[in-house]
């Protein structure tokens, strides 16, 4: 659906996304961000790293922040610098936790895809739209990611928090990963639709900041994105207690 | 040779004629000549892409560019001849970089993007049931350096520092032959390419003309003002 048209169907092995068939790792470890806790015979051999990500909608902007931590099983820690939000279209990010493989695939795919439309159509796809086309892509490949996608358009702020189903729900705050009901704590608590961006950045350092504290899975600092009509900005911090208020 | 001998010929594309031609490719080309003309010169910094829009009626809303079209906001495609056909090669393209990306992660350059359309359109000059598209394209990147690839119904590829293809070709090539100097600016590359269109075509209203310029910063179509300028 999302390959090329023009490669057969039996394209060798290395032309396609990395792992997008393959329900079982081909390799002994496979480095996740994770959202769940892994089966007990994964954890000898399926590299995990948790993760929290979250994010939440302002008047004209969405926040994104993540942790970036990634680790086995949050129990040996991979990589202190992960950067786990990633622009995918001019005015629309994603912050995600699962499998590194599938994530990078992921991104890949849904760059191409919004590149492919804007030049086609000559405009940027909606927000709505880029998350069907991210809910489609989860429906039918066995990914294992969880996304929460946020962008502006005429619409105004949008964000979707997802499943590796394919859901696809619309809200006003969202979190994902292995943190997700610490950060919601935080969220509950302190989401106000009616909040400055500024406001809204630290609400989202103080989620992962709260995370990182009890979460194993989670740590080593904050990539931070705040997305308006004029694109998006990333901000990495080492320590998100710095912007959390 | 006679009439009847000739067009035994005709019938495929797949069948040489006793001297080596292939009628249909070169029918082909003829229904690139008799199209608008379009226009690619190099600039020092970019490529310039211009192109003669032709109406038929007054009544045509022109509010999308007919003959220039962008992939991946970095390429810029200039094309000749039968529309619905350059239509079909300008998508082609468009699905060959985004296809290079998701499998690479990496943008395609500009020869192998070329190449890729050429590969396909030489294929329908030699497989059985099709005829070849009735459209030449001009491929306009920035890779080391400004690139400027025709490519033609016969699947050929040619690198060109200044290019014209479509009614008036020849005319057009000739004032770039004169006009071409290397190392020109974006806008004096547009005043020749505007130039050369004049060359091709009889009369030129700026207002029948489009251009887009590709460049470091990528692919961006010019205005109408901008145009008439360099007129």
């Amino acid at each position: 659906m999302y390959g090329d048209p023009e490669r057969p169907r039996n394209a060798v092995q290395s032309s396609r996304s990395p792992g997008r068939h393959d329900h079982t790792p081909t390799h002994d470890q496979t480095y996740r961000l994770s959202d769940t806790k892994p089966a007990a015979d994964d954890e000898a051999t399926v590299a995990e790293t948790g993760t929290t990500v979250v994010g939440l909608t302002t008047d004209d902007a969405v926040v994104l922040a993540a942790d970036r931590r990634a680790s086995l099983g949050g129990r040996f820690v991979t990589s202190k610098e992960v950067r786990k939000v990633e622009q995918v279209h001019p005015t629309a990010a994603v912050a995600f936790s699962g499998s590194v493989g599938h994530i990078q695939g992921f991104v890949r795919t849904l760059r191409t895809e919004a590149t492919l439309y804007e030049d086609r159509r000559g405009h940027p796809m909606s927000v709505s739209a880029l998350s069907t086309l991210a809910g489609n892509l989860l429906r039918t490949n066995p990914l294992r990611v969880t996304p929460v996608l946020g962008g502006v358009d005429d619409e105004g702020a949008r964000l979707f928090g997802m499943d590796q189903g394919g859901g696809v729900l619309g809200d006003e705050y969202a979190a994902a990963g292995s943190g997700t009901q610490l950060a919601y704590g935080v969220l509950e608590r302190r989401y106000d639709p009616d909040a400055a961006v500024e406001s809204a950045r630290e609400t989202a350092a103080a989620a992962v900041a709260t995370a990182s504290e009890r979460d194993t899975a989670s740590g080593d600092g904050l990539t931070l994105a705040t997305v308006t009509d004029q694109g998006v900005a990333t901000d990495v911090v080492a320590d998100p207690a710095e912007v959390a208020a | 040779m006679n009439g009847t001998d000739r067009q035994a010929y005709d019938r495929g594309t797949t069948v040489f004629s006793p001297d080596g031609r292939l009628y249909q490719v070169e029918y082909a080309r003829e229904a690139v000549a008799r199209g608008a003309p379009t226009v690619g010169v190099t600039a020092a910094d970019g490529v310039v892409l211009a192109a003669l829009v032709e109406d038929r009626s007054p009544l045509v809303d022109r509010r999308e560019a007919a003959k220039l079209s962008g992939v991946e906001g970095t390429f810029g495609l200039a094309t000749a001849g039968h529309a619905a056909d350059a239509r079909q090669l300008v998508d082609l393209a468009r699905r060959t970089a985004a296809g290079e990306r998701r499998r690479y992660g990496e943008p395609i350059d500009t020869p192998a993007l070329s190449r890729a359309l050429a590969d396909h359109v030489q294929e329908d000059t030699q497989r059985g049931g099709t005829r070849p598209y009735g459209a030449a394209l001009l491929v306009a990147g920035v890779d080391d350096r400004p690139t400027l690839i025709e490519v033609d119904p016969s699947g050929a590829t040619e690198t060109w520092v200044a290019d014209a293809v479509g009614r008036g070709a020849v005319d057009a090539v000739a004032h770039l032959e004169e006009a071409y100097e290397p190392e020109l600016t974006t806008g004096d590359a547009l005043s020749i390419a505007i130039d050369a269109l004049g060359a091709a075509a009889d009369e030129v209203d700026p207002t029948d003309v489009e251009a887009a310029t590709v460049d470091a910063d990528g692919y961006a179509t010019l205005s109408a003002d901008r145009i008439a300028t360099a007129s």
